[in-house]
């Protein structure tokens, strides 16, 4: 029996990293340019985190660091700290990665740049390992900036496409306007604590040796990189546009679990948010204006990938709302089940593209017929989405509610049920437009099923989607996070969920499926409501408009500032002195010699003098 | 024995006649005469103050040993420049030689 203690968890980020560094120098002499060593990392990954969950099961959690840099009395050490969290997220994070690397050795097959794709792929997942296993908060930004330069790499995948370079910049910076409030947070809090260490610092938060008002401002400022990166309003204008990169990037880092990473963060960092109650309520404001904002907009994008996106906002939302009430592991058990469903939805909409070459719904109709794998295993995940009962979303949908019901405002949980709805209304909306009726174009029309490797990871995905919320009940994934509170079935809270989403699938099929209802006249009815939402709320326009006022005009400014004064006076400006100095003192080489001579006296005896006079 | 500023004396005024040639004199070989004279001047001085230094120390003299040796080998060195110069240019003349300016 292979024997394997949780000090070789390194090795799950070393893994990847490898196969990165070999696929980008040696790819071009290996077959298929090296494509399979990134599936081989984590296959291998997954094998590993077998054993190292038997070994957590054996011994419990563990801490281990080396010393990365030391100077004069104080050293940051590079350390993992593995904890259930942590095992749960490289789960996560190792098997969604591993299947969509499987799916896209077919999906990615006719791209020039096969391997980049792959190298950049692995990059991702060593850095994503490394920030759920990071154990103090320099490691954690560092992973948490490579995280987001993958990101940025991947949505610019297609760098030739003008939207997709622009995507990939809009993407790098909005989320880096989150960063720069984590970085602020985190020097904050190393200036109140004189530690980096994660767990130092909650145990001085929680004895409330940090003062409250500055504890406050570094929660929120730790909360603005979590908004950042998980696409939470109002930074969340990136996440739609991210959707011209690849679709499995889409799935892997925008669905799964990058974007997850800031709920991972604020679940990591709760016991500072605890001790600071307005930052707490922040995170569920914000969470519940994410998911009722992204719902809406949701419900009438006619873009595949874009409607999945809103739906990613819209239930990290639910994640943040769950971290806002104090619903750790509900949220982190959401998590877990939405990397899952959503991944499989996604994979599920590449497939339909991979065969349609379009992502309009209005496109599309009638697809289960022709592609019954990716209709039905879209359908599971959709309902999964949906949180339809016994599917895994259900379950942890629930529980995220029932910490909501118990710890805020009755309002604030009519509208967590109302957020709920509206999901269940775009994911009818999506499933009937693109899976029932007729088909609605020449494409749609010749549509056909896609090849076994990208129908493998849905059919495993679909096994995940659909039963992974059963792991809650019968106590596995749940009960590790939280061993204090366990998973209580509410069977009032699961009747009004399941109600909650059943009316918003039923408003769904009465206009979309059964055409009760016209959506043109409803669309009419609420125009104004209707014309905010087609526009995004403005907020992207809003942004627009603000950084071409500000910030254009601020950096024009400064480079007028760095041309007319740092250029022409600083840099120039020596060299104009010196040369028109030059230009004037070279007279005084004349040739003579005798010049020279009494130059040479002249200078000893004024040197002599000044001695003489001064002392 | 005589006193100390009878050699200084005669060590200001070589070098001053020294100075004198270097700066008013146009012929090379002179300009070089009067450098040797200043050099002269300066370790008289310095064989002067070794001889008057308390100690019995003997620096002065083994530093004016090493100038004597030094100013060997410079005259032959400057002879051969006015030799380069005077088959060059036809003149040993240091105010006409004045290409290398500005």
């Amino acid at each position: 029996m292979l024997s394997v203690g949780l000090e070789s968890t390194w090795l799950l980020v070393a893994l990847p990293l490898f196969a990165f560094t070999l696929i980008v120098f040696a790819g071009r002499w290996l077959p298929r340019q090296g494509a399979f060593l990134g599936v081989l990392a984590t296959g291998v990954g997954l094998a590993l985190l077998a054993l190292l969950a038997a070994a957590f099961q054996r011994g419990g959690e563990g801490a281990f660091s080396v010393d990365w840099l030391r100077w004069a009395g104080f050293a940051i050490p590079l350390g993992m700290h593995v904890d259930a969290l942590a095992l749960v997220m490289l789960g996560i994070v190792t098997s969604v990665s591993f299947l969509v690397q499987v799916y896209s050795l077919g999906y990615m097959a006719s791209e020039p740049r096969y391997g980049w794709f792959f190298a950049v792929v692995s990059l991702f997942a060593a850095a994503m390992l490394g920030l759920v296993l990071a154990d103090n908060f320099l490691v954690l930004y560092v992973t948490w900036e490579l995280v987001g330069l993958c990101s940025y790499l991947l949505i610019g995948y297609w760098y030739e496409r003008p939207a997709a370079a622009a995507a990939a910049k809009k993407a790098f910076i909005t989320t880096r306007v989150g960063d720069l409030g984590l970085l602020i947070g985190i020097l904050l809090l190393f200036r109140a604590t004189d530690t980096f260490s994660m767990s130092e610092t909650f145990d001085l938060a929680q004895r409330g040796d940090i003062a409250q008002p500055l504890l406050t401002v570094i929660a929120l400022l730790v909360l603005a990189g979590a908004v950042g990166k998980s696409a939470q309003f109002p930074l969340h204008v990136w996440l739609p546009d991210a959707m011209e990169g690849p679709t499995p990037v889409s799935a892997l880092i925008h669905a799964a679990t990058m974007v997850a990473a800031g709920v991972y963060l604020v679940a990591r960092a709760l016991p500072l948010f605890e001790a600071a109650p307005l930052a707490l309520f922040v995170v569920a404001i914000l969470g519940l204006v994410s998911a009722l904002l992204a719902g809406a907009l949701a419900v009438v994008e006619r873009d595949m990938k874009r409607v999945l996106a809103y739906s990613t906002i819209s239930q990290l939302g639910f994640m943040f709302m769950g971290l806002g009430s104090l619903g750790y592991s509900g949220a982190v058990f959401h998590l877990f089940t939405h990397a899952y469903f959503k991944a499989l939805l996604f994979l599920a909409a590449g497939s339909v593209l991979h065969s349609l070459a379009t992502q309009d719904i209005a496109q599309m109709g009638g697809l289960l017929r022709r592609m019954p794998w990716t209709g039905a295993t879209f359908l599971i995940g959709a309902l999964a989405l949906a949180g339809v009962p016994p599917l895994s979303g259900f379950w942890s949908k629930d529980d995220v509610l029932h910490a909501v019901l118990t710890y805020q405002s009755p309002a604030f949980g009519l509208l967590a049920l109302v957020a709920t709805a509206l999901t269940g209304l775009y994911v009818a909306r999506v499933v009937l437009l693109a899976f029932f009726g007729g088909p609605r174009s020449e494409a749609a029309q010749h549509a056909h099923e896609s090849p076994a490797i990208l129908i493998g990871p849905l059919v495993v995905l679909a096994v995940g989607a659909a039963f992974a919320g059963l792991l809650a009940p019968l106590g596995v994934v749940r009960a590790l996070l939280d061993p204090g509170h366990p998973y209580t079935f509410d069977p009032g809270l699961a009747v009004l969920s399941t109600l909650a989403a059943v009316v918003g699938l039923g408003i769904g099929w009465a206009v979309y499926g059964a055409r009760l209802l016209d959506a043109g006249a409803i669309a009419s009815r609420f125009g104004s409501l209707y014309g905010l939402a087609t526009n995004k709320f403005y907020l992207d326009a809003l942004y627009q408009a603000m950084v071409d006022r500000v910030v254009l005009t601020l950096a024009r400014l400064v480079a007028f500032f760095d041309r007319r004064v740092v250029n022409d006076m600083g840099v120039d400006g020596a060299g104009v002195v010196t040369t028109a100095a030059g230009e004037r003192l070279r007279y005084l080489e004349t040739g003579k010699l005798y010049h020279y001579a009494l130059l040479m006296v002249l200078g000893v005896v004024g040197i002599t003098l000044i001695v003489l006079v001064i002392g | 024995m005589l006193p100390l500023s009878w050699f200084l004396v005669v060590g200001g005024a070589l070098f001053s006649v020294g100075l004198y040639a270097v700066l008013a004199r146009a012929h090379a070989a002179l300009v070089l005469i009067g450098i040797e004279l200043m050099l002269n001047a300066v370790t008289l001085n310095l064989v002067a103050f070794a001889t008057y230094a308390p100690g019995g120390q003997f620096t002065g003299q083994v530093v004016t040993l090493f100038v004597i040796a030094v100013a060997a080998a410079e005259v032959g060195l400057a002879i051969a420049i006015i030799m380069r110069l005077f088959r060059n240019r036809a003149t040993v003349d240091v105010d006409v030689v004045d290409e290398m300016r500005w």
